[in-house]
């Protein structure tokens, strides 16, 4: 049961994703629509899977690689739902649908058994410290698609009037996003304390967040105080999102450190 | 700025080289890794960058920008008079009568603005301490580096390990006794769990406390970490008289009365396994040992014989009688003396950060003079609130800005 309503919710994107290129391609509003429907679709199976293993866990699933990506491309799901019905906001839907597609299908490529959670890992800061990391990178990815919907349409019309907003949205998605890293970073800082002793190792994980904060600092930082917004912005969310994605896969699979959960069982305990 | 932001940029090009070079190994292991560049290195200091003194300068520079630059945000927000500032300036959007009742029914109604009466003028203010935010963010940053430098400098790490039943003593004469130690919960689910007791010097005592991971023991500035664990063989000692000891058990430890008879352990394993290729001895395993064996020599006359024994197992050796009992676990502990003020300082320090950009962030200031022509929103910011205005200036006003 669980497996179908994983590869439920793959799919259901994966057509999402697909229909809404050819809406696209044949400016046909209702394909867009029925596209936005079976991504809906998709969210609600990758929802119901979330809880579904969570249950059979007996806790939130967020404990090895596989679940944190599952997580991941959920979080990227939840803001483009509010994106969507709050703020009706439609010029991010194609990139963040294929977004959300990219990082559940890497999420398909690893192992999906339910392991039992490790004692280094049941502590009271486990789901806010992932959690807010989950967000924080679903953020800045979505601030990565922002930049490549306003470069494209920068691309065709420089005086387009949405060229504005998304500006200012790619500026708010980091903002969040940083915040949210901000407390991953020190609710991790606490629980590293209480759970090795120091809250501070230079663990590779730790040092990529740390230069991850301070890449998008520096961003935010030029942005309000020297006024770089616009093209520069829009490019440096874009070429910041690979340094997220090596944050969360590079470190995992190239480096080994306190976080690499599914090998260093008995040094973490 | 400018500055701060290379330096910034310098932090992160060494981090970048502290991750992908392993950290504060031994020279050999870099010989061995990187055998054309193992020289560079280690003259450059790159196998331990985070405490390399070009880091260090590169953090005291931007502790000293940091400085540099609260002070001149304080300066600046001290002159700063916003509600001041623009009532002697006027409308840079016009807008005919209705809108302008639109933004002010806006700013007022939505926004929930603080309205300022100035004769025909008015103006609009909201968090306005949010002026304070990235004055707060800069301090934060600033105190978050002193107190992270002081709390990775001042602790003193010792890591130990005892037997069930036994003491450690530090050198201060504080008393740590192991009463009990397991790997495994009542359901058989992975759960490295102490009993200890602190006894400080001056007496003080923490009485016998649960030791788990995540869950360190603190009495004083000494605080007790379940760190690791470890497995050790027992064996059971009875002479001809019926006088019984029991000790524990190490690779190469050789028990004997005489220097001469006795037996030598080699090893203690965690198991058998039979494969097609016979019995083989299993090497590692994760949690309790589940069917424990000891290969051993018995030391006799001269001779040595290897042979193995499981727990209950007993053989005489030179008039004494050796049983193997079951395999006892033992925890690894990791003590730490830091003085606590540190942990707190650092702790209000990251909250000040986080409050800063929270504020920085989602509590930017408003302020809007609003004139009988249109209204000004000085610097048009928060960048929100200016499009929400122009969207109604658009006559957009349903656009979420």
């Amino acid at each position: 049961m669980l497996d179908i309503l994983f590869f439920a919710g793959l799919g259901l994107y994966f057509a999402s994703m697909l229909l809404r290129f050819f809406g696209q391609v044949w400016q046909k509003d209702t394909v867009s629509t029925l596209s936005w429907r079976i991504f809906m679709a998709g969210f609600a199976a990758q929802t119901a899977y979330i809880i579904m293993r969570g249950l059979e866990a007996g806790r939130i699933p967020m404990a090895n690689q596989f679940e944190f990506a599952v997580m991941f491309s959920w979080g990227i799901a939840v803001i483009l739902v509010v994106l969507h019905y709050r703020l009706n906001l439609n010029w991010i839907t194609t990139i963040a649908i294929i977004m959300t597609w990219g990082i559940y299908l890497y999420a398909a490529l690893l192992p999906r058994q339910i392991n039992e959670l490790m004692p280094a890992l049941r502590s009271v800061w486990f789901v806010s410290h992932i959690g807010s990391a989950a967000f924080s990178y679903a953020a800045f990815m979505l601030a990565g698609a922002s930049g490549i919907r306003y470069l494209l349409i920068h691309g065709k019309n420089p005086a387009d009037e949405r060229l504005e907003e998304i500006d200012y949205f790619i500026y708010r998605l980091i903002a969040i996003g940083l915040l949210l890293l901000t407390v991953t970073i020190v609710i991790g800082a606490i629980w590293a304390e209480e759970a090795w002793s120091s809250f501070w190792t230079w663990d590779p994980k730790e040092v990529w967040a740390l230069i991850t904060w301070i890449l998008y600092a520096i961003g935010l930082h030029l942005r309000l105080g020297q006024k770089k917004k616009g093209v520069f912005m829009a490019w440096y969310a874009v070429i910041a999102v690979p340094v997220v994605l090596f944050t969360f896969i590079g470190v995992n699979t190239l480096m080994s450190g306190l976080h690499s959960y599914g090998a260093a069982v008995k040094m973490l305990l | 700025m400018t500055f701060g932001v290379i330096l910034l940029g310098l932090v992160i090009a060494v981090s970048v080289i502290g991750s992908v070079i392993p950290q504060q190994r031994e020279a050999m292991y870099y010989v061995r890794q990187y055998p054309s560049t193992y020289q560079l290195i280690l003259q450059l200091g790159l196998d331990r960058v985070f405490t390399s003194w070009y880091f260090i300068v590169i953090i005291i520079l931007l502790c000293l920008n940091l400085i540099l630059c609260s002070l001149l945000r304080w300066r600046f927000l001290q002159k700063a008079d916003p509600a001041g500032a623009v009532l002697g300036r006027a409308s840079d959007v016009k807008l005919p009568l209705a809108k302008r009742q639109a933004v002010e029914t806006y700013l007022e109604k939505i926004l929930r603005c603080r309205k300022v009466d100035a004769g025909k003028k008015k103006i609009y203010l909201k968090y306005q301490f949010g002026r304070y935010g990235t004055f707060i963010t800069h301090l934060g940053i600033l105190l978050t580096v002193i107190f992270f430098a002081a709390g990775m400098a001042l602790p003193k790490l010792h890591d130990t390990s005892c037997y069930p039943g036994e003491s450690i003593i530090l050198d201060d004469g504080t008393e740590i006794m192991i009463e009990s130690f397991s790997i495994e919960d009542d359901t058989g689910r992975l759960d490295y769990r102490s009993v200890i007791n602190v006894t400080m010097p001056d007496g003080r005592s923490t009485g016998p406390s649960d030791l788990s991971v995540n869950h360190p023991v603190s009495i004083g500035s000494l605080k007790v970490y379940q760190q690791t664990y470890g497995t050790v063989g027992q064996i059971s000692v009875t002479d001809n008289a019926g006088h019984k000891d029991s000790f524990f058990v190490e690779s190469n430890d050789f028990l004997s009365a005489d220097g001469k008879n006795g037996i030598l352990i080699d090893n203690l394993y965690p198991g058998l396994e039979e494969t097609e290729e016979g019995t083989k001895l299993i090497m590692s395993t994760s949690g309790r040992y589940k069917n424990p064996v000891y290969l051993f020599m018995v030391m006799q006359e001269g001779t040595q014989e290897a042979m193995l024994a499981f727990p209950g197992d007993e053989i005489e050796v030179g008039g004494y009688t050796y049983r193997f009992e079951a395999p006892v676990e033992y925890p690894g502990l990791r003590i730490k003396k830091a003085p606590a003020y540190a942990n707190i300082c650092l702790l209000i320090s990251v909250m000040i950060l986080t409050a800063g950009l929270f504020i920085t962030f989602l509590l930017s200031p408003v302020t809007v003079l609003i004139d009988e022509e249109g209204y000004l929103l000085p610097g048009g910011r928060p960048e929100g609130v200016r499009l929400k205005l122009k969207a109604i200036a658009d006559g957009k006003g349903e656009t979420h800005a």
